[in-house]
């Protein structure tokens, strides 16, 4: 993406179709392959991660040591954030490959970087209720909570459009980080139990 | 640049006006904050009274805190030197939340506090939320006991412990192979029953601990042996009845020390408390970090590998 293209304002274009038709969003992934693509979708999660410790900070009662502990925490949120997006964008690849899917893990990476989108209006609809004080901490929980779930809309969606499936399998592929994180958590509780029986006994 | 393009620029627009906004009001949240707060009072100089703090178990072993406040016997020691050196410090408080430790570092603070009471340094203890056998040890030295009406102290005895896993250790089949030198080398020992001539032997150094333990508490209290005897079976009791007891001076807060420290060095009611610790969260820290070394301590004399060790401590 260089300055032509930015000035061009296309690159509306990708935030535009993320929220209104993921589908879209897919299409003009496909058609515009662009260089830059892939690194310039990690800004999405980048900057919502920014606006959400913005966002929570509005809510606690901030201490010098929050703060301090903020500081560094951006960089290591930041880490966090670029890993969880591209492992969990591995996991649902290779599980569609699985399905006889078609791999194609950059293009899935930048389809879940965009689906963050709708996470970042979470701060101005927190900004509304905490100017009016009227229960800003609940809608914090809700808000993210809706924004998860639009944020899942639109991933759903634009796998569907990739592999050219059903919802129900496009669902499935999406959940599948979600399923092999809860899977090994708890396998790896029941190999602590035992292991802690055995020790004990 | 077509419609919904423009509706999604304003959107964006909306979202960083929004953060631009939310940092201003962070801010803002802060200064209020940091304006109302201590961190801005001009830090006081002049004459003042010193705090020393004793957290957790009392042992030689030093570590320092995520602050770098040091703990342990030693550094308790350097920090009452260096308040004794310092021309500004008129009067020193002894901050006590311990429910004592090993004989030879509680014996060395005592030594420490009862030689600079000699040269006519005034030193307050105050009593935080256990400040019992060795902890009350370490306060019988200071020139007055300040202890909050929940205050768990008293418990004056000696303890040694050492646990039996002769059973155990047949079960396992496990036997041990000791050669030694003498018959009390291995005395303690956890690997067999205790003789009775090694139970007369440990009981004379209880008794030797204990025995020092009374005759210190009567020097530093300015008491007879005979007035402390009925309260030095090891029981544990309330600042109140301490008071009752004759073995604390008054009832009261850490705040209440530094002042009757103040009022005792003929200092002005302001004037500037010299203290490590400076805030609530390293308060909170410090203690987390003494709770820590209590259990380090614990683990230690658990350890099969390591000798069981004669202490003022209040072990329920």
């Amino acid at each position: 993406m260089n300055l032509d293209s930015f000035r061009s304002m296309q690159w509306v274009d990708y935030l535009m179709y993320a929220l209104t038709d993921p589908g879209a969003l897919y299409r003009l992934l496909q058609r515009k392959k662009e260089s830059a693509q892939l690194a310039v979708s990690f800004l999405v999660p980048v900057t919502v991660l920014f606006l959400d410790i913005i966002a929570s900070s509005l809510l606690r009662t901030e201490t010098d040591f929050f703060y301090t502990k903020l500081t560094y925490g951006w960089l290591l949120s930041i880490f966090i954030t670029l890993f969880t997006v591209t492992a969990a964008a591995s996991l649902m690849d290779g599980f569609a490959q699985i399905l006889g899917y078609r791999g194609n893990m950059k293009e899935m990476v930048v389809l879940v970087n965009f689906s963050q989108m709708p996470k970042a209006l979470l701060l101005p609809g927190m900004l509304i209720f905490r100017t009016l004080h009227f229960a800003a901490p609940f809608f914090y929980v809700f808000l993210s909570f809706l924004f998860v779930i639009w944020s899942a809309f639109i991933a759903v969606k634009g796998i569907a459009e990739m592999h050219d499936c059903g919802p129900g399998r496009a669902l499935l592929i999406y959940l599948f980080p979600f399923l092999f994180a809860g899977i090994t958590a708890f396998f790896v509780l029941v190999v602590s139990a035992l292991y802690l029986a055995r020790y004990l006994s | 640049m077509d419609r919904n393009r423009k509706i999604l620029v304003a959107i964006l627009a909306v979202v960083a006006f929004s953060a631009v906004l939310a940092v201003i009001d962070i801010s803002l949240t802060m200064q209020e904050r940091v304006r109302g707060g201590p961190s801005l009072e001009l830090p006081r100089t002049g004459p003042g009274v010193g705090i020393v703090r004793i957290e957790g178990p009392i042992d030689f072993s030093e570590s320092a805190s995520p602050f770098g406040i040091m703990s342990g016997a030693e550094s308790v020691i350097r920090k009452l030197d260096a308040l004794y050196r310092n021309p500004d410090i008129r009067a020193i408080v002894v901050r006590i939340n311990s429910p004592g430790g090993t004989v030879g570092a509680t014996q060395e603070i005592y030594q420490k506090i009862a030689a600079l009471r000699k040269k006519n340094v005034i030193i307050v203890a105050s009593m935080g939320e256990i400040a019992a056998s060795g902890g009350y040890y370490v306060a019988s030295a200071c020139s007055k006991i300040v202890a909050n009406q929940g205050t768990l102290t008293g418990s004056i005895g000696v303890i040694i412990m050492s646990p039996n896993l002769r059973q155990l250790f047949e079960k396992l089949g496990i036997t041990m192979t000791v050669i030694k030198s003498g018959k009390y080398k291995d005395i303690l020992s956890t690997f067999r029953e205790m003789t009775s001539e090694e139970r007369e032997l440990i009981q004379e150094l209880i008794d030797s601990s204990y025995r020092k333990f009374v005759s210190d508490v009567a020097l530093g209290r300015n008491m007879n042996k005979d007035e402390i005897m009925p309260y030095a079976d090891g029981r544990i009791m309330t600042g109140e009845k301490a008071l009752e007891c004759k073995l604390t001076d008054m009832v009261g807060t850490f705040e209440d020390a530094v002042n009757e420290a103040r009022k005792m060095a003929k200092l002005p009611d302001d004037s500037a408390v010299y203290d490590e610790v400076k805030s609530p969260f390293q308060q909170f820290l410090f203690s987390m970090e003494g709770m820590f070394r209590g259990g380090n301590m614990m683990e230690r004399s658990f350890k099969l590998d390591s000798y069981s060790i004669l202490q003022y401590r209040y072990q329920p």
